[in-house]
């Protein structure tokens, strides 16, 4: 469905893009990842020709649109574009935001691009709204509804960059819903997105963009419990692992469990994992090693979840003298610890920075 | 963590959600402190608490205590997690679990 040969994107100081050589199927619903920088909005960009590339083609359905003679307009309403910001126009209401371009470009009647408005509404959940103003939505229900009016278009492909990213957390489930409505009913889409968990529930394919190009294209299986190539491997296993570092009694601990929740949504850890990982560390760190370290210490505590085997391990790091929480004393912080594990293990070396290491298998 | 008191001339029944850790055992242990005296009867409704640790174990320790003085303390609704770790820590011997 669209063809993109060697596509090269140069800005003065920079080159996202040097050497973009993919295929893109009917029906495919494609998740761009990769480390920021690395040229995902670049691409998105260049596809509809919102910032034309600087060599290179790109063909949909048989049509060369990098060609100069080619109708650009007409390949826009091909290719839907979602983007962070809503756009949509603060003076029109919902209805008119999404009737104003089948109207004016799809030359529909006003009551046809009103029904099929209206439809629409209906599928992202929000007809109810349709005489409201944006101003009277919440971030969830303008995306849902910026969502909508790019349908209005009848794309044949609908380019998504970070469509969830400006959105509070509890905004994000009812877009993903929508977008992965949009997945089922075969609308071909490419979602750029910084959400693993979502990434894997929606798509078909992966594109791990790195190195001015789709650096590895795969499964999400493939690229998210296999990856083949150096610096996939690296991004997947930075974003299963999870670290902190404290450095103070006073560390927001609020904080510290809102990002392990976090790390366990995004890599489908299970609920109870996550309750008998929040055990150890609150039993472990905070309880009994943090009370016991010298004022200036260092504590790392590492979190990886292996969805393989579905097993959570997690590392206490610290310096000071040989201590090992076990022996503590501290009854009842001990048993609950010993409660949530497999195996906890203690060892100690004089020469690293961190002296004590805590290694523990969470049940 | 929230917690919503009802009292009834001398029982008192307080309702505890969400989390009893390290950062929120402080404020129930303030919040009992300042409501137990002249109480005969507690009633610790755990139904919607989704997680305790042993700050939390504490707190119910010392309640425990004050009430044996002046009357009784019943810990209810709690769920599975909530009874291992009351099994493991040996607190189903001290608390009265209806
Ligand atoms: N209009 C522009 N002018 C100059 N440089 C640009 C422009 N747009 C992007 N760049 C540069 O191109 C590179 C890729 O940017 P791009 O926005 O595509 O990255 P990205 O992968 O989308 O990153 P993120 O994950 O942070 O959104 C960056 O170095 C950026 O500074
Ligand atoms: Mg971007």
């Amino acid at each position: 469905m669209i063809k993109i040969e060697h596509l090269r994107k140069e800005y003065p100081n920079a080159t996202p893009l040097k050497d973009v050589c993919v295929e893109i199927n009917k029906d495919d619903v494609i998740t761009i990842i990769g480390p920021s920088g690395t040229g995902k909005s670049t691409l998105i960009r260049c596809l509809n020709q919102l910032d034309p590339p600087t060599s290179g083609k790109v063909w949909v359905d048989g049509e060369c649109i990098t060609d100069k003679n080619c109708d650009i307009s007409k390949i826009r309403r091909k290719m839907g574009m979602v983007f962070q910001s809503f756009n949509l126009f603060n003076h029109m209401t919902i209805i008119e935001n999404i009737m104003a371009a089948p109207v004016d470009l799809l030359k529909k009647s006003s009551q046809q691009a009103y029904d099929d408005g209206m439809e629409l509404l209906r599928t992202v959940g929000l007809a109810e709204k349709a005489f409201n103003y944006p101003d009277e939505l919440s971030g969830g229900q303008k995306q849902r509804v910026a969502i909508a009016r790019t349908l209005a278009m009848e794309p044949e492909i609908v380019l998504f960059d970070e469509p969830t990213s400006a959105l509070d957390p509890e905004m994000v489930g009812e877009v993903e819903a929508v977008i992965r409505d949009l997945a089922k009913k075969g609308l071909t889409m490419m979602i750029v997105t910084h959400d693993m968990r979502f990434a894997r529930e929606v798509s078909n394919r992966v594109f791990y963009m790195d190195e001015g190009g789709v650096y590895e294209d795969g499964t999400p299986q493939q690229i998210f419990d296999d990856p083949q190539k150096e610096n996939t491997k690296r991004f997947i296993k930075r974003i299963k692992i999870f670290e902190k570092l404290i450095t103070s009694r006073d560390f927001d601990f609020i904080k510290f469990n809102n990002d392990l929740d976090e790390f366990a949504r995004k890599n489908l850890v299970p609920k109870k994992s996550l309750y008998r990982l929040r055990t150890v560390f609150e039993e472990l760190c905070t309880q009994i090693i943090i009370p016991e370290l010298e004022k200036d210490f260092v504590l790392s505590f590492q979190a990886e979840y292996s969805q393989k085997e579905e097993t959570v391990t997690a590392a206490i790091r610290y310096s000071g003298k040989e201590f090992n929480p076990m022996d503590s004393g501290n009854f009842l912080s001990v048993s609950l610890a010993e409660n949530a594990s497999e195996s906890i293990c203690h060892s100690y070396s004089g020469e690293d920075e961190f002296t004590n290491t805590v290694t523990v298998k969470v049940k | 963590m929230n917690i919503e008191k009802t009292q009834n001339a001398a029982e008192l029944e307080i309702k505890v959600r969400g989390r009893l850790d390290t950062a929120t055992a402080p404020q129930l242990e303030a919040e009992l402190k300042e409501s137990l005296s002249g109480i005969e009867k507690l009633i610790l409704d755990f139904a919607e608490l989704d997680y305790l640790s042993s700050a939390g174990l504490r707190v119910l320790l010392s309640a425990q205590k004050t009430m044996n003085k002046q009357g009784e303390m019943v810990v209810r609704g709690i769920n599975e997690t909530i009874a291992e770790i009351f099994e493991v820590t040996g607190f189903c011997d001290i608390l009265t679990i209806e």
